[in-house]
């Protein structure tokens, strides 16, 4: 039997050690090999397919992307766009966040909002950010405005999720003990929606920084895109490249650490819940 | 209790059907576009250099109808239309081709997982306009730049969705159908397929929308014709209506594809999974399944 052959081969493997630990080797191997094979892939390509030129490899982009780093660039560019781009989130709450709940809870808001929602996540990133060329000019507004506009329907749509999935009993035994309606928003609604509002700015994370970094190719004076942009009409590949892996590794790290582990956090509740 | 009998007891007289009908979805849906409409009145009234809805309207009846715009200059629509959709449809079919083919191999193969999928991250995370500048310096103006940044940009949305799609096929089933020997071929019409079939048309979704992005960024930047390169046309002649005319044939065009015929596509073939959902549920899955890529 299979379990039988497992037990023979176990002493070889990293089969004795516990289960967090083999989870964590298999995931430490899992990424030496994942990070070999896009830098392999990358090398083959520059070797063999692209040339040197057109594709340099890893290591001088590695180089290019130190010297950026080195010389405080990095900073200068990348506090910009992280603040613009916190900006975005806020405003994509602050609207999100009524719009949601006009939905979850009012048949005739849905029916008003539904079309808006469900189109906005289709609409291409490349008019969020000429749009806000043309309306407010060369400003740190564009960026702002277009990651809020891009974001706000995830959030919205997951406040009425949220409010779908809010426990019924709870508000029916609140208005049985007589609890006034904001004590109800307050204690009921709000946390288990905050959660899902939140799952909103992380799903349109990886969409937002996208169309913002667009609209810093368009318009603005600073910022990774703006770096982006000038390295390109240098004709400087490797500067290109340099900028966008900086900033993917960046977001990458964002995403792992940052908003994994506050979503986590908002979503404690649900966790014990389910023991 | 009063005020909830006041509410159901049907108002009668011309006023009451006035007041159903406001208050219904349709009525709803009208007033979200006339207070859209209303927005970016003011919008253009407070901007200047932006153009109102009736401006614009105009010029995309002239467009589209091959007027004049004064002058040589004439509408033209079709003729632009007919330039980039071979360019969309060519790096859509090559996305979906190898997305396929890739999504597949990663997602049965443990090795391929470990080697491809962080390079496949790294690929959904690349935004499109990085493609526009890279082909551009690599293959300069022309079609080729335009359809490869199509596809570089499409193709790791439509495979990360197969990889999900095959790592969705149940495993009990598998192994159920391993101890009543089931055959290779019933069990790929009657278990691989079937689960993987909707993911795909997941990928296809989110590849078109990618990729319409995509292809417009290219045109914008290295072609010569197109819808793309007429938008950056009108944006760079200083004719704002123009390039906003554009952007609502865009808008149009793609919400149109997603709505009609994609979304349905996308929920037929996931009549299985989603039959317990709730409307709100399955419109929030709808519209997630983009961003989340991974």
């Amino acid at each position: 039997m299979a379990t039988s052959r497992t037990i023979e081969h176990a002493p070889r493997g990293i089969a004795h050690l516990s289960l967090g630990a083999r989870r964590r080797v298999r995931g430490v191997v899992g990424f030496v090999v994942g990070v070999g094979g896009f830098l392999l892939i990358w090398t083959l390509l520059s070797e063999f397919v692209f040339g040197e030129y057109l594709l340099p490899p890893p290591l001088e982009i590695g180089q290019e992307m130190w010297t950026i780093v080195r010389s405080g660039e990095f900073v200068r560019h990348f506090v910009p766009t992280i603040v613009r781009l916190g900006y975005g989130f806020g405003l994509a709450l602050l609207i999100g966040f009524p719009v949601g709940y006009l939905m979850g809870t009012s048949r005739y808001w849905r029916a008003f909002f539904h079309d808006m929602v469900m189109v906005a996540g289709s609409i291409p990133g490349i008019t969020y950010a000429v749009m806000a060329l043309v309306i407010v000019g060369i400003s740190i507004l564009g960026p702002v405005i277009s990651v809020g506009l891009v974001s706000m329907p995830y959030v919205a749509i997951n406040v009425a999720e949220g409010l779908d999935s809010v426990d019924r009993r709870l508000v029916q035994m609140s208005d049985a003990f007589g609890r006034p309606r904001s004590a109800v928003v307050r204690h009921v609604l709000v946390p288990s929606v905050t959660p899902f509002a939140f799952a909103g700015v992380r799903l349109s994370f990886a969409l937002a920084w996208k169309v913002e970094q667009l609209t810093e190719v368009f318009g603005s004076s600073s910022g990774v895109g703006f770096m982006i942009r000038k390295e390109f009409e240098d004709f400087s590949i490797p500067g290109t490249l340099a900028w966008v892996l900086l900033f993917i590794v960046f977001m990458i790290l964002i995403e792992r650490f940052v908003l994994v582990r506050l979503e986590r956090y908002l979503f404690r509740w649900r966790l014990e819940e389910q023991g | 209790m009063s005020v909830a009998i006041d509410r159901s007891t049907p108002s009668v007289g011309a006023v009451g059907v006035l007041r159903r009908a406001v208050l219904s979805d349709v009525g709803a849906r009208i007033a979200s576009y006339l207070l859209l409409l209303l927005l970016w009145q003011l919008v253009a009234l407070y901007e200047d250099r932006f153009p109102g809805p009736a401006e614009v309207f105009g010029f995309l009846w002239v467009e589209v109808t091959a007027g004049s715009h004064g002058g040589i200059v004439r509408g033209e629509f079709l003729e632009h239309f007919a330039a980039t959709l071979p360019r969309f449809a060519l790096g859509i079919a090559i996305s979906m081709a190898l997305g396929v083919v890739v999504g597949v191999v990663i997602g049965a193969s443990r090795f391929a997982e470990a080697l491809l999928k962080d390079t496949l991250l790294v690929l959904v995370a690349l935004p499109a306009i990085i493609w526009a500048f890279l082909t551009q310096m690599w293959l300069g103006l022309g079609d080729d730049a335009v359809v490869i940044t199509t596809f570089l940009s499409a193709f790791p949305f439509a495979a990360v969705n197969v990889v999900q799609g095959v790592q969705a096929i149940p495993r009990d089933l598998g192994r159920m159908s391993d101890a009543f020997s089931v055959s290779a071929y019933r069990r790929l019409r009657h278990l691989q397929v079937p689960a993987i079939t909707g993911y795909i048309f997941a990928g296809l979704r989110f590849a078109v929308i990618i990729g319409w992005n995509a292809v417009l960024l290219a045109e914008w930047f290295s072609a010569s014709e197109g819808v793309g390169w007429r938008s950056r046309y009108w944006y760079d002649a200083n004719r704002y209506k123009g390039f906003v005319a554009w952007v609502i044939i865009f808008i149009l065009f793609i919400v149109l594809l997603d709505r009609l015929i994609l979304v349905r596509l996308q929920r037929r073939a996931f009549r299985w999974r989603d039959a317990q959902a709730s409307e709100i549920e399955r419109e929030a899955v709808e519209v997630d399944v983009g961003v989340t890529g991974a």
